[in-house]
């Protein structure tokens, strides 16, 4: 049994063996994730080219094949080929990609570079370090779909925490509306970020704290001024973690913010309005309310192909960094 | 902002004895900023459990940020205007047992693919990795579909049931859990395993008796991971019809046409809060080591 294996000229089958242990250890993993994930996922690909509704939900992988309909349709909307009047699922799928690319945009501007200043904040010598480190952390215990509750009541028109503190302040002199019309986009990215925040903070810290502190001393005393250190040191070594982090948010962004969406609007019926509205709320309404089990798969193809361009940016932009580790 | 924060970010490190005045203006202003942002991250904590003592009418009000009447009976009342009592062991249960299992399962394929370079290997990570990329609402109709079947031809209750969505968060998990794990035990020397081994103890033994006593934080990192994340789950189990906390919750603002009892909600929300919160802070160091160890090595 070898421990690490080198370069060998084993056959296939003998290195199957060798490794039987390794096998035994997948074995429970990859039958759950053949269950729960592979077997799902290729039916849902096949299902988003059928016409699965209410009623023809029971035929299911059988229900009537229609290629690629659904995917047309929302390609002919976007760009206005076809009949004029696209149908109110296809736009309200549409407004809903163009909400999340936005929300999705502001909550890793947020969490990223708020989390940094946070992260650079706590990492100097102070008094009550310990327990500021700890109590950045609290909003991570607190579960999204409350984060969403407790938004609900700060944004409140009337008698709300966040129009009590800007009306006290004199920022506003009249209250913001928050859970209806353009702001409610930036209430569920506040919402987000505020969330997310603890998470970026500590891996940041971490990163930053392993940063040997010679590496400042050297470049100060050769004349660098704090943003060429920021600039030149901190940024090139936490580029890995903020890698990772970006990773992160581009998954959260495009496929999260669903429990904050559906206890923060609607007083609990869930319904963001065209401005907030989200592609996975706007899906899941589709699918489970609407009964439109085919074109939800169709939706859900093309919410994972904005994902996976936005992964391959990210790939081009974070590949150095990646390979170093 | 930031370049001025990180300019005294760093000044404050090396140890010099000579007294900057500019230096020591950005400290405090760095003091000040930090205070800042943690009172605006505390802020929604406490406004939801002042709220949780408001009375109805004091709560719709909102004119008060402190409750008038602190009350107290709120808390016992919540937990007779639904069935919350049943949502909340029935959450306990399932992210119990899900958390267990998980982490027992991610300990062993996660070893797996730290030190094994078995043919297969390559493949199975594209596949952990990509089942992140895919979003649930592609395979949630499927997975309802097969659980269906399952319970209609096998008879295996997993609609509405516990067992159902224990199953189901087993599965949802482990891919991203097992990728914590493989990242944390490639940070533990192989060492003490081939010392072992030399010993006479097989591969299986150096397991279970060598590396997962070193494991400690990468374990409670998972395992904090997965029952946070799987207390927050809400999509899959209203779906599936699980009366878990998430789903039940929204009975206080009216689904069921009951009532707009924001300040049981609140009081709710806290006590929903606590077994997370508790678990956290009794076990934050190893978790942040553990979070942290694959990310920065």
């Amino acid at each position: 049994m070898a421990l690490a294996p080198k370069k060998n000229k084993l056959s296939l089958w003998q290195r199957i063996r060798q490794n039987s242990l390794a096998y035994k250890f997948i074995a429970p993993t990859f039958v759950a994730m053949m269950i729960v994930h592979l077997i799902p996922i290729v039916q849902g690909l096949y299902l988003s080219l059928l016409d699965v509704r209410l009623t023809t939900l029971t035929l299911y992988l059988k229900a009537p094949f229609v290629g690629l309909k659904y995917y047309i349709e929302v390609f002919n909307a976007i760009f206005g080929i076809g009949e004029a009047g696209a149908s109110s699922r296809v736009t309200g799928l549409i407004n809903a990609a163009s909400n999340t690319l936005v929300y999705t945009i502001w909550t890793n501007i947020g969490t990223l570079g708020l989390g940094l200043i946070l992260a650079m904040l706590l990492n100097r010598e102070f008094r009550w370090r310990g327990i500021a480190r700890t109590l950045v952390l609290l909003p991570w215990v607190v579960p999204t779909f409350v984060t969403g509750t407790i938004f609900n009541f700060i944004w409140l028109e009337q008698g709300g925490l966040a129009n009590k503190i800007l009306l006290g302040l004199n920022i506003v002199d009249t209250p913001v509306t928050w859970l209806i019309g353009p702001n409610s986009l930036y209430a569920l990215v506040i919402a987000t970020v505020w969330r997310g925040l603890p998470f970026t903070t500590i891996m940041f810290l971490a990163a930053i704290q392993v940063i040997p502190t010679d590496l400042y001393e050297a470049a100060s005393l050769d004349g660098a001024n704090g943003w060429q250190r920021f600039r030149h040191i901190t940024l090139p070594l936490i580029k890995p973690i903020a890698g990772t982090q970006v990773l992160f948010g581009l998954i959260n962004g495009f496929y999260g913010g669903y429990n904050i969406a559906v206890q923060m609007f609607g007083g609990g019926t869930g319904f963001a309005g065209e401005y907030a509205d989200l592609l996975v709320p706007a899906i899941t309404r589709q699918t489970w309310e609407r009964h439109l089990y085919g074109f939800g798969s169709a939706a859900s193809v093309i919410l994972m192909g904005m994902l996976l361009v936005f992964v391959g940016i990210w790939y081009r932009a974070f590949r150095d960094s990646l390979r170093a580790e | 902002m930031g370049v001025s924060l990180s300019k005294k970010a760093e000044s404050a490190r090396p140890a010099r004895a000579t007294i900057n005045y500019k230096a020591w203006l950005l400290d405090r202003g760095g003091d000040i900023l930090l205070l800042v942002i943690i009172a605006l991250m505390l802020l929604p904590i406490i406004f939801l459990v002042v709220g949780s003592f408001k009375s109805r009418e004091e709560f719709a009000v909102g004119s008060n940020f402190f409750p008038s009447d602190w009350r107290f009976e709120n808390y016992s009342e919540m937990w007779t205007r639904v069935k919350f009592g049943t949502y909340f062991s029935n959450s306990l249960i399932i992210c119990g047992i899900t958390t267990l299992v998980v982490t027992i399962l991610a300990s062993m394929s996660g070893y797996a693919l730290a030190r094994f370079r078995f043919p297969g290997a390559g493949g199975l990570s594209m596949a952990i990795l990509g089942t992140q990329l895919v979003p649930g609402t592609l395979f949630l109709i499927p997975l309802y579909m097969t659980f269906l079947w399952m319970k209609n031809n096998l008879g295996i209750p997993l609609i509405g049931t516990n067992f159902g969505a224990i199953v189901l968060y087993v599965g949802f998990f482990l891919p991203i859990s097992l990728w914590i794990q493989r990242s944390f035990f490639a940070t533990i020397p192989i060492d003490l395993e081939e010392q072992a081994m030399v010993d006479g103890a097989t591969r299986f033994q150096a397991f279970v008796y060598i590396v997962m006593p070193l494991a400690g934080p990468g374990v409670i990192s998972t395992a904090i991971f997965v029952f946070l994340t799987a207390w927050d789950e809400l999509l899959f189990a209203w779906v599936l019809n699980v009366q878990t906390i998430p789903v039940g919750i929204r009975q206080f603002t009216g689904v069921a046409g009951s009532q707009n009892r924001y300040e049981l909600l609140s009081a709710a929300s806290v006590v929903i809060i606590l077994p997370v919160a508790a678990m956290f802070f009794l076990l934050q160091k190893r978790f942040i080591a553990g979070l942290t160890a694959g990310a920065v090595k």
